[in-house]
């Protein structure tokens, strides 16, 4: 009983977390802004999630495997945002490095 | 049937409405944060729905998405960068 409690409390902050950020990416003005709320969804989440399916049914291979989706997820969460900002920046400026303009960037794609 | 896992995956995707419309309505750069976000949480969503019936064989599909995830991902996000 107590396991199921605090399973659900878990699940119920997993729904809240993902439902944040979704408002979160609906509501900010900008890509650079909505990014930062896919880290929630992307990370927090998916451990409470963990979390629940370990309290429900302990150290099963169900839980394995989703802790195996859990550090997917952790480990390309970062990598994605970072690519992503990246790309953001290469097609506004022309290049992600600070100090050069577009037509350096351009010119240095032609070649 | 785990009647608790089954509600927070119904309920995790009426949470996701938002981003679809962001997904819907938005410009190109906003599409693919929202395509990112959508992508995490139906890993989660694959994720309880195998807990909420009990079917051990379904654990593959989280696990498969979200490595599956990372590919696209950057595939999306690199011909953005270049070609979009």
């Amino acid at each position: 009983m107590a396991r199921d409690v605090f399973s659900d409390v878990l699940l119920g902050l997993a729904v809240v977390t993902v439902a944040g950020a979704a408002l979160g990416v609906l509501l900010m003005r900008d890509a650079y802004q909505k990014l930062h709320f896919v880290t929630p969804a992307a990370l927090v989440a998916p451990v409470l999630v963990t979390l629940a399916v370990l309290v429900q049914m302990g150290m099963t291979e169900n839980t394995g495997e989703t802790c195996l989706a859990l550090l997917f997820l952790v480990i390309a969460g970062p990598y994605l945002s970072h690519a992503t900002m990246r790309a953001f920046r290469v097609r506004e400026k022309g290049d992600w490095r600070p100090g050069r303009n577009e037509a350096a960037a351009t010119e240095e794609k032609e070649l | 049937m785990v009647l608790g896992f089954a509600a927070a995956a119904i309920a995790m995707l009426i949470a996701l409405i938002p981003a679809g419309i962001v997904l819907c309505r938005g410009d190109l750069a906003a599409t693919v944060v929202a395509f990112e976000l959508i992508t995490a949480v139906i890993v989660m969503v694959l994720a309880l729905l195998a807990q909420a019936f009990q079917r051990p064989s379904l654990f593959e599909l989280p696990v498969l998405l979200a490595m599956l995830m990372f590919g696209s991902g950057l595939v999306f996000v690199r011909a953005m960068e270049r070609w979009l």
